[in-house]
């Protein structure tokens, strides 16, 4: 299993640390930033799979960050950090194409656990993605035959 | 209580004065005006009727006085001297006199030195010398006499009518009594009202008829100085008498004798009917004034109990209006401090696995010397620790506004007020990209008001400021704090939005919101109103739409008046209530 590039956009700090740490001890390559603006410039410059982000935040709102995103790198996972207030925000989230959503606060084995499914799931559309990019440039016998049977 | 029975009061008297004060002037103007008219009337109606009556009379007594003097005329020239004296002859002239009238109470013949020849009549006069009687020289003089009333030989008031013949050489004289009962049967019978009389008096102003109000023959009219008179017409006027009750008059003279007839009524019968229609008029009003005051006031009463009670209901609305808010603000608030405490809480959350982790790690060593890791667990312990604090003081500030808003008018220092306001919304404004600019001069003396109220206020403001801000280009929210005289003045401008000119007017009108459904209970302002009122002051806005808004709250130094106060702590316990 490849090292998971993870972004984590909150705005309290020791939280980011924190978590940080322990994201590290579990073996993800982690990056912390607190607002929006920064990890937008964050994901144009670097790889990453998965961002945490949360709603609520100075500056530029979690939901335009995540709409930004979704728009330049579709292919990047987003999960939504959210107080109970904002549920229906989340909610919104995700019709916007969020993975998936948490509230505050949070259990971060549960934090953890999402950001690897995220994974998961990223990793298998990308291999989809791969195969049948693969498939188009060799051919599938298969695939030619059945298109000359139409 | 004592605000209402007071106001109940005032408009009570109010509506009294307006409804009372007016009928009663118009009515006393269109009364007096009848009375002076009807007076004026009345009182040329009643000096013409006495003229006339006193004219009648004046004629019917002269009429009389004419026919008695032919009458005599008429007998001493019908007869001789020698015919006259004969005994029987006089008697019998004077009983076919007494069968026509009985004006004559005796008859007299005279010779021209005044001897009583012959008599006929209830007295023993004859033989009595007459020369020098006054109506005897009189008659001697005049040929015809009617005297003034006097005494005589019989010692009786009488007056006499004689007349002279001449027969050859000499003279002689016929006398005739006249009843005086008679007579003044005559001049008396008049009535007018209840004290109108007539009487005459001789040019020395002694009676010739008796007065019914008083005044025997002979005596001397005690008013008789106070009369007008007219040579040959009649005088009216009006005086007092000599007991001081105010008479209307009417006199003239007889020609015959000089005497002057007196018609007479006092002024308070004259007037009678005058006096009657006043009086009926005053108790008409009277009467009718009661009915008005009793009537103006059940009625005012009743408009002053319903306005009293609307002007309460708007009170107990507004007052509820603001518990509605308030309970609103609790909601906004309660979900505010989830927002505050789930953020030290996540924090712990974070650490709390993180030492799990740790913990997990150490066990799996199985070592308790594992230094870097405990270091780490310890650094760990002391941020929860730090998070719990922070929570502390989340709660501690809620629990001292909840202390607060059972506190009524104390100090306030101003700048530390503020600054205590501004921490509250400090990091929700962080959050939106606002920063908040405290403009507080610092000579401002302390102020009394209710801090917790005017602490409601305050955030509600700075809420709707930040609300209005849009977090994307951020912006700043400047509170300035100035005195005026006995006035504070605390001033919430922001750049934000802006208020639409046709909203600015309903803003503080209750559930009156532009925010969409569910973010405002429309209360937010209203409240703020109700509170500032409360408090004795006022609040205006400013705005301009892109521009930003400001608002302006004016507070007395002193605090809120008794009466304000008063209102302040009732609403103080209904919240305690509730």
């Amino acid at each position: 299993m490849s090292t998971i590039n993870l972004l984590f956009v909150d705005d309290e700090e020791q939280f980011l640390k924190t978590t940080k740490m322990l994201l590290d001890r579990h073996g993800m390559n982690a990056v912390i930033c607190t607002n929006g603006f920064d990890a937008l410039s964050i994901l144009d410059e670097r790889r990453i799979d998965v961002v945490v982000l949360d709603i609520k935040m100075p500056g530029i709102d979690g939901i335009d960050v995540l709409s930004s995103i979704k728009r330049k790198h579709p292919e990047v996972e987003v999960i939504l950090l959210t107080g109970h207030a904002s549920v229906e925000t989340a909610v919104e989230g995700m019709k916007l194409g969020a993975f998936d959503y948490l509230t505050k606060p949070a259990n971060v084995p549960e934090i953890i656990a999402k950001v690897e499914k995220a994974f998961e799931k990223k990793r298998s559309t990308e291999e989809r993605v791969r195969r049948e990019k693969v498939e188009r440039i060799i051919g599938h016998p298969m695939a030619i035959y059945e298109r000359d049977e139409k | 209580m004592d605000i209402e029975a007071n106001n109940y009061k005032k408009t009570r008297w109010m509506i009294l004065n307006r409804v009372l004060l007016v009928p009663f002037v118009a009515v006393m103007l269109v009364f007096g005006t009848l009375v002076y008219h009807f007076a004026a009337n009345l009182e040329t109606q009643v000096s013409e009727k006495l003229t006339y009556i006193a004219d009648g009379h004046r004629r019917l007594i002269e009429q009389f006085l004419h026919e008695k003097s032919f009458e005599l005329r008429y007998i001493a020239a019908a007869n001789s001297f020698d015919e006259i004296s004969r005994p029987g002859r006089l008697e019998n002239i004077f009983g076919q006199l007494q069968q026509q009238s009985a004006a004559f109470i005796d008859l007299g013949v005279f010779d021209d030195a005044g001897n009583h020849i012959a008599y006929a009549g209830p007295y023993d006069l004859e033989g009595k010398r007459y020369a020098q009687a006054e109506w005897f020289q009189q008659v001697q003089r005049k040929k015809i006499y009617i005297s003034d009333v006097f005494l005589g030989y019989r010692n009786i008031p009488h007056f006499v009518v004689a007349v002279a013949r001449d027969e050859g050489e000499g003279t002689w004289y016929l006398r005739a009594t006249i009843d005086t009962q008679f007579f003044e049967e005559l001049v008396e019978s008049i009535r007018v009202g209840k004290t109108g009389e007539a009487y005459l008096i001789n040019r020395d102003g002694l009676f010739q008829t008796r007065r019914r109000s008083g005044g025997d023959l002979m005596e001397t009219d005690p008013d008789s100085a106070a009369y007008q008179t007219k040579e040959n017409s009649i005088a009216s006027f009006k005086a007092d008498d000599h007991a001081g009750a105010r008479h209307l008059y009417a006199t003239c003279r007889l020609g015959l004798t000089g005497w002057l007839l007196v018609v007479r009524q006092e002024i308070g019968d004259a007037y009678m009917p005058l006096t009657r229609a006043v009086l009926m008029a005053v108790a008409l009003i009277v009467a009718g004034g009661a009915v008005v005051v009793v009537m103006g006031f059940l009625l005012a009463s009743w408009f002053a109990h319903h306005l009293t009670v609307a002007q309460m209901e708007k009170r107990q609305m507004g007052s509820q209006l603001i518990m509605a808010g308030k309970l609103a603000e609790i909601g906004e608030m309660s979900a505010g401090l989830a927002h505050e405490i789930n953020n030290p809480l996540q924090v712990m959350k974070s650490e709390e696995a993180l030492a799990d982790d740790i913990l997990a790690e150490i066990k799996a060593k199985g070592s308790c010397n594992d230094l870097e890791n405990i270091r780490l667990l310890k650094e760990s312990i002391g941020r929860i620790g730090y998070q719990i604090d922070r929570c502390k003081r989340i709660t501690m500030g809620l629990l001292k506004f909840a202390r607060e808003s059972e506190t009524a008018t104390q100090d306030i220092e101003i700048q530390s007020f503020i600054s205590e306001v501004v921490a509250m919304v400090e990091r929700r404004a962080w959050v939106e990209n606002i920063k908040i600019i405290e403009n507080i001069d610092e000579h401002l003396p302390r102020f009394r008001s209710d801090p917790a109220q005017l602490q409601q206020v305050l955030l509600n403001l700075l809420n709707n400021a930040i609300d209005a801000i849009d977090s994307a280009s951020g912006g700043e929210i400047r509170i300035t704090v100035a005195g005026n005289g006995n006035e504070i003045l605390i001033s919430l401008a922001d750049n934000g939005s802006g208020i639409e000119p046709e909203h600015l007017e309903k803003i503080f009108v209750p559930f009156f919101t532009t925010k969409p459904v569910g973010r405002g209970t429309g209360l937010g302002l209203s409240t703020c109103y109700g509170i500032v009122d409360s408090l004795g002051g006022s609040i205006e806005v400013c705005s301009e739409l892109g521009a930003g808004t400001v608002f302006t709250v004016h507070l007395p130094t002193t605090g809120p008046s008794a009466s304000f106060q008063h209102a302040a702590v009732a609403m103080n316990k209904k919240g305690g209530a509730l």
